[in-house]
Formats: C-alpha cells, structure tokens, sequence
C-alpha cells in the first residue's frame, strides 16, 4: 500500500485536487525517515536552491539517495557552479534532466530563445521542466520536493505528502512528499546557518527563488519571492480558475 | 452525445490563452465540428451562461467540457488531453501532455 495511504489519517492528508488540512506536522527529517523506510525507489528533486536542506537532511539518512535537477539549459552559471559544489561537499551523483532535443529544437525553431516574455512561460516550462521530470518520474515510486505553503499562493495548500496525480496513474502510484511544506523561508536559512550548508551564491545577490536566468530577478525588501519570477505576467494570466463571487468550492474532477 | 465548451473572460475582459489554445488546437486538428456548443464563462458577469454552468457542476477551472449522454448522464473534463484521449479519441503529443499538467497543477513551475 502507497505510503501516503498508511499515513493519510496522521497528516489529514487530502489529494492534489482538495484542499488540504494537515493538523500534525511531522519533522522533515522524521517524513524522510518514513519516506526512505517506505519505498524502494525514491528520487530527491533539487532546484539548485535553498531545497539544498533536503540534500543534507537525506544524506545523514541514507547512503544511497538519490537527486536529480532539471536542467534547463538557462539556469545561471552560478547555480550550475553551485550543482557541482553540493555534488562534491555531500560526495553523491546528481542526475541532471535535460529536455527533448527534437522538442526544444522545434519550439526554440518556432518561437525563438524569449517567446515566454510575449507567450507566457507555460510552453517553455512545459519543454524544460515538466516533460524530463515526467519522464524521469516513471523510474520511481515517490519523489521528495522543497514545496513550502509560503513561497507562492500557487503553493498555499500543499500538503506534506499527497498522492501525485500529476505524474502517476492509477496502473503506477506516486507518492509527492514535500517535508518542508510548513516550513517558512526563515526556518530554512536558520537551518542552512545552524548545520553549515553550502548555498547558491546568487541568494547572497538579493535572489530569494532561483530559477531560470532570464524568468528571474532579485527582489526588494519585502517583496514576497514570487515577485522575482515571471514578474511581466499579471497574476490572472497564470492560472485557470474561475473568479466568480457566486461559484461553489471546488471540487474534484 | 452532446459535447458543450465553456471558455472564460478574465475579469479585465480580456479572453483567457488557455482557452484561445484549446479553442485552436480544435480548430487545427478538425474537431472543432464535434463540439456542439461553445459557452463563455465572463468573470464580470456570475449570470454569464459559463458562469451558471460552471456553478450549476460546481466546476472552478476553465476552459473545461461538459459531456452529455443520450441518458442524460454528464462528464466533466477539465483536463484537455485527457478529453481528447477519451471523448474525441485523440492522441496528444508529450509535449503537449507536458503543457496540460502545467496548466493544471501551477505550483509545478516553481521547482
């Protein structure tokens, strides 16, 4: 039985399509704990960002984990640097995702290197990121993610672990979790700080989320970190919801 | 069977891309026949015929289609690929299965 069925009635957990409400918290290092113990394949996302911490809780867990990162082909050259330094600080294979050749070839053909500053960044993600992730993500049974609630409203709800509906099938299970989700950014920095852990050096250049080169920027004081991606598309441009005051909760399709 | 589209209107009225996408890839691929009614689904306007389906199914995304039997049973897709695939037996290319799980679960281009 999936993991996220076994502990479903300990974190109140609820599927990608409900919202969730998850009443007692686990520790991340306590979900990796139980993550590990739970699955026999499991592969660690990194985003050459401050989900670093995911790398060193795992590592003092197992010797065996395994870490992927999606690279896009425009990440800064200071996050590929970074990839390398935490590849020989914590000594561990990091596979890196690259996009379809013949896919990235046809849309760069078509559209050129910028279209998402005109298009929207959905077709170059799409490419880029989603695509190797969902090939990758048949080789394994789970996946571990540094989602946390306050990094964007997109995010609000996540739960820390949830049955992906994204990536598996009803035939193939995946198990999401995501053991920082109710962690801030602060309980982050005061992690990397406390336990010495190598970050990117673009978050001391005021970059607080890291992506791709030209999708993000630094941000101000007290500008949530969303503002430093995609800040030319306006918030109602992103998402497919339905902004009715007369329209019902969701519900599940 | 009867097959009903409901397309949105942001609230600054301008149209919604996703929608404009689907809307094209039914016209390109010839399909645009099969679908027997389009309705929009204005954010400035809850009494929009979109709008009271979208409540009446208590749908929250858009675009998405509405399936109706013979029988009167009723399907909802919000997911275009997978509407494709089931009801206008299609197949859809990775890439753009890549770009239907995006549009569906936003928080996935933060990774």
């Amino acid at each position: 039985m999936p993991f996220h069925k076994l502990v479903a009635p300990l974190l109140g957990l609820a599927s990608s399509s409900t919202k969730s409400v998850n009443p007692m918290p686990i520790e991340p290092d306590n979900l990796l704990k139980q993550a590990f113990a739970s699955h026999g394949r499991l592969a660690l996302s990194f985003s050459g960002a401050e989900d670093v911490v995911l790398i060193d809780m795992a590592c003092q867990l197992s010797d065996a984990v395994e870490v992927f990162c999606l690279d896009t082909g425009r990440l800064h050259p200071e996050t590929y640097r970074y990839i390398d330094q935490v590849r020989n600080h914590y000594g561990i294979e990091i596979d890196l995702l690259s996009p379809d050749a013949v896919d990235l070839a046809a849309m760069v053909k078509a559209k050129g290197l910028f279209s998402f500053y005109t298009d929207g960044h959905q077709q170059c993600c799409s490419v880029r990121k989603i695509a190797p992730l969902r090939r990758h993500l048949v080789h394994y049974d789970a996946w571990i993610t540094g989602q946390r609630r306050d990094q964007s409203p997109t995010r609000a709800d996540v739960p820390q672990v949830q049955p992906d509906e994204a990536f598996g099938t009803p035939e193939r299970p995946l198990t999401k979790y995501n053991p920082l989700a109710q962690w801030r950014s602060a309980d982050v920095w005061q992690y990397i700080r406390d336990h010495g852990v190598p970050y990117n050096p673009l978050h001391d250049q005021g970059y607080q989320s890291i992506g791709c080169e030209p999708c993000t920027r630094p941000i101000g004081p007290n500008q949530h970190e969303r503002a430093g991606r995609w800040w030319w598309e306006a918030a109602t441009q992103r998402e497919c919801g339905l902004h009715g005051a007369n329209l019902l909760p969701v519900k599940a399709l | 069977m009867k097959i009903t589209l409901v397309k949105k209107i942001l609230a600054d009225g301008s149209p919604c891309q996703k929608c404009a996408d689907v809307l094209a890839r039914l016209q390109s691929s010839g399909q645009m026949d099969r679908i027997d009614a389009v309705l929009v689904a204005d954010e400035r306007d809850p009494q929009s015929p979109g709008m009271l389906l979208a409540e009446r199914l208590q749908v929250s995304r858009a675009p998405f289609f509405l399936v109706t039997t013979e029988t009167g049973a009723e399907t909802v897709y919000t997911v275009y690929f997978k509407f494709a695939r089931e009801v206008l037996n299609t197949s859809i290319s990775q890439s753009q299965q890549a770009a239907e799980i995006l549009n569906d679960n936003p928080d996935l281009d933060y990774i």
